[in-house]
């Protein structure tokens, strides 16, 4: 599932990995986010931090909380990169953490892939 | 009168963008000039009337003018500090904001290029490539100008933790290869073969890494030939990358660290570059706790060194413990 507010990246992301063989699922805000993960059950989330309605760190905290969506791996994947976001990321739960403009498509498939032991 | 020349109203102004009697020195030599006058008729006025009244008035008039003179000087300083902030700000969120369409770009020209690929020409193809290359550009550029932002802002945090120098450096190396063979010249690397393992931010030392590498490269010409190496000597590691490229003229060699600084045969003989990499680079080292430096000739070549320190077993414990905690979680 990718989580991801801007159209184009989220867009250009999920045709990416759907010719890699995934399926894909995409939510544009948190609460969404939330909500889809719970009904689609992903086997993994990629979630962006700056998101409208719940920020990325609000909806892992609520992933990890519950029971049904706690051991979804979730990768972050955004543009911010200081230590703090990133040590909070981890705190919180998250898998990976990626800066978006320091990625290529390939190695973000590479990362998921990794992640999900495929 | 040497103190007048010195104090530059007019440089000053033109350095600050501010009107000539607004100028800080101004003001404060306006400050200096007003108290002695006033000082003087203090000690006229009270020879002269023995009323303390007018003393006491002739006195409040001069705390007043000091102290009006003194808030504007104030002001003027607080306004130009203000300034500067926003102008760091400004390049920190433009910059932040450029990120996105430039992710896009860039994602956009991958996917069409390694997906969605079929039936599109070579013409096609190179074109799309080269907008994706001038897009990570870009990029770079971008991360150049928001680092060079937080470091004067005093904003650039480093993540510090133990980690092989050694394969870093090999990596860089190997990432530019490619680029080296495009300039005719040739990187030599001896690779020790064991570890060397230091303190430091592991991916922004890469990056200052990369800016040493591919500046020699960069300014070689033909039959080009870029020695990189790493010793270690009293508990510190030393890397070092040597160059026969155009070198820098002696004169310029105390502004090489400067931000934007492009010296003249630099400039001439490789239009591309922004003055920042190097900059960013003894930024970076210099808050690792190492220090970088220079020898250089024109004609003749460059040798660019830095130190880090090695990282002692305390500090391996005290970072290996962090990491293990994290992934726990």
């Amino acid at each position: 599932m990718i989580v991801e507010d801007e159209t184009t990246l989220q867009k250009t992301l999920a045709e990416f990995l759907a010719e890699d063989g995934f399926e894909v699922l995409c939510a544009s805000d948190g609460e969404q986010a939330v909500a889809l993960a719970k009904k689609g059950k992903p086997d993994l989330v990629l979630l962006d931090i700056i998101l409208p309605k719940k920020d990325g760190y609000e909806v892992l905290t609520e992933l990890k909380s519950e029971a049904d969506t706690k051991n979804i791996p979730v990768i972050l994947l955004t543009n911010l990169e200081s230590p703090e976001d990133i040590d909070k990321a981890f705190e919180k739960g998250a898998s990976t953490y990626l800066v978006k403009s320091n990625y290529k498509l390939e190695d973000i498939a590479k990362k998921v892939k990794e992640t999900l032991k495929m | 009168m040497k103190i007048v020349n010195d104090l530059n109203f007019r440089k000053q102004a033109k350095e600050l963008g501010i009107s000539m009697w607004k100028t800080p020195s101004f003001l404060f030599l306006l400050m200096g000039i007003i108290t002695i006058v006033a000082m003087a008729s203090v000690y006229y006025v009270s020879n002269f009337y023995e009323s303390p009244e007018v003393l006491v008035i002739a006195e409040s008039v001069v705390v007043i003018t000091i102290f009006s003179i003194g808030n504007s000087i104030i002001l003027e300083v607080e306004r130009i500090a203000r300034l500067n902030k926003m102008k760091s700000e400004f390049v920190s969120v433009a910059s932040h904001q450029l990120r996105t369409p430039l992710s896009a770009i860039r994602w956009e020209t991958e996917l069409l290029l390694t997906k969605f690929g079929k039936g599109l020409s070579e013409k096609q193809k190179s074109g799309i490539e080269t907008i994706n290359l001038l897009a990570i550009r870009m990029t770079r550029l971008v991360s150049d100008l928001l680092d060079v932002a937080r470091i004067d802002q005093g904003r650039l945090i480093l993540k510090k933790s133990c980690f092989d120098l050694e394969k870093i450096v090999q990596e860089t190396v190997h990432s530019l290869i490619v680029v080296a063979k495009g300039k005719n010249t040739n990187i030599i690397f001896k690779n020790s073969g064991t570890p060397v393992i230091v303190v430091g931010d592991a991916e922004k030392l890469r990056l200052a890494i990369e800016n040493l590498i591919s500046n020699a490269i960069k300014y070689t010409d033909g039959k080009g030939k870029v020695e990189v190496s790493v010793r270690k000597k009293n508990g510190f590691v030393i890397f070092s990358s040597k160059d026969n490229g155009v070198g820098i003229p002696d004169e310029q060699q105390s502004q090489v660290f400067n931000k934007f600084f492009r010296s003249d045969n630099a400039v001439k003989y490789q239009t591309e570059g922004t003055g920042l990499g190097l900059y960013i680079a003894k930024n970076i080292i210099e808050q690792s706790g190492g220090n970088i430096w220079f020898q250089s000739k024109e004609g003749i070549g460059s040798i660019f060194s830095f130190s880090l320190p090695l990282c002692s077993p305390v500090k391996a414990r005290h970072f290996t413990a962090k990491a293990g905690s994290k992934h726990k979680a």
